[in-house]
């Protein structure tokens, strides 16, 4: 899951207030888009985007149809800092490696 | 000068490397030995333009396994200090013009130390999503605290029987 696409879900208001309305627990879509003052077809897409992005989970019961709240995507974000990092140890382990090995052929020559 | 380290979103790596700060300084101006650390094998680093003043053009470009090489880094010195200092950011490109897609600045230093150079990278990113994010949900002490809380909820809720 690309994390362009699970931060792009979270930059706005109406996707983040889902976001934590389902952290309390799953809700209908009528009970979710309820404090919207939003056309249903527009809210959809809300819903749409996060379901795509992985941050909710959709099922219909009957008529119902219910989301629940993805909590991997949770630790996705989490992940994200931890990551970086990595890259730049990474980074400066090479650095020291070229740098070391650099000074050992100027003593060899 | 580093102002008020945001600890959700800044990281610093520091080391001692046993290397004078000159070698370390060539090995990060100089483009053919910057390919060969920057990044990780079997990917291939291709400086294509390393412009060392303020505003001066970072531009790479990688290849990943055999692959044609591709842009990878587009980014804007802000300070080059001999031996001490460079800055630089992916918020502006060559010539201080604005980035379509910031992401960092980082600060790197060398200074001297009695087993060679205490060399550091501070890396500061954009993100406000996040911290929108974090804003709106109504907690106050980080991102970090964030995800757990919700995690906690979200288990909570799991564990209750149906």
């Amino acid at each position: 899951m690309p994390l362009d696409g699970i931060f792009q879900a979270l930059a706005d208001p109406t996707r983040r207030a889902v976001l934590g309305r389902l952290g309390t627990g799953p809700a209908s879509i009528s009970e979710l888009a309820k404090p919207f003052d939003m056309a249903l077809p527009s809210f959809m897409k809300h819903i749409h985007f996060l379901e795509e992005n992985g941050w909710i989970r959709t099922q219909k019961l009957g008529r119902v149809r219910t989301c629940v709240i993805e909590r991997k995507q949770f630790a996705a974000v989490e992940a994200w800092l931890a990551e970086q990092r990595a890259v730049w140890e990474g980074r400066t382990d090479r650095l020291e490696r070229f740098v070391t090995n650099v000074q050992k052929e100027e003593r060899s020559k | 000068m580093i102002r008020s380290p945001n600890p959700d979103l800044d990281l610093t790596i520091s080391r001692v490397i046993k290397a004078p700060r000159s070698t370390i300084w060539n090995a990060w101006t100089d483009p053919r030995s910057f390919e060969q650390w920057w990044v990780p094998a079997p990917a291939k680093c291709k400086v294509t333009e390393m412009e060392l003043s303020p505003g001066g053009a970072l531009l790479t470009e990688i290849s990943e396994n055999g692959g044609d090489f591709a842009p990878h880094m587009n980014a804007c010195f802000l300070a080059v200090d001999a031996l001490e200092r460079i800055v630089f950011t992916t918020c502006l490109t060559g010539g201080w013009r604005p980035a379509e897609q910031p992401f960092i600045t980082a600060i790197i230093s060398l200074k001297d130390h009695p087993d060679g150079t205490d060399y550091a990278a501070h890396v500061m990113h954009k993100s406000n999503a996040d911290r929108n994010m974090h804003i709106d949900l109504g907690f106050s002490d980080g991102w970090g605290t964030v995800i757990e809380q919700l995690a906690k909820l979200v288990e909570k809720r799991a564990q209750r029987p149906a």
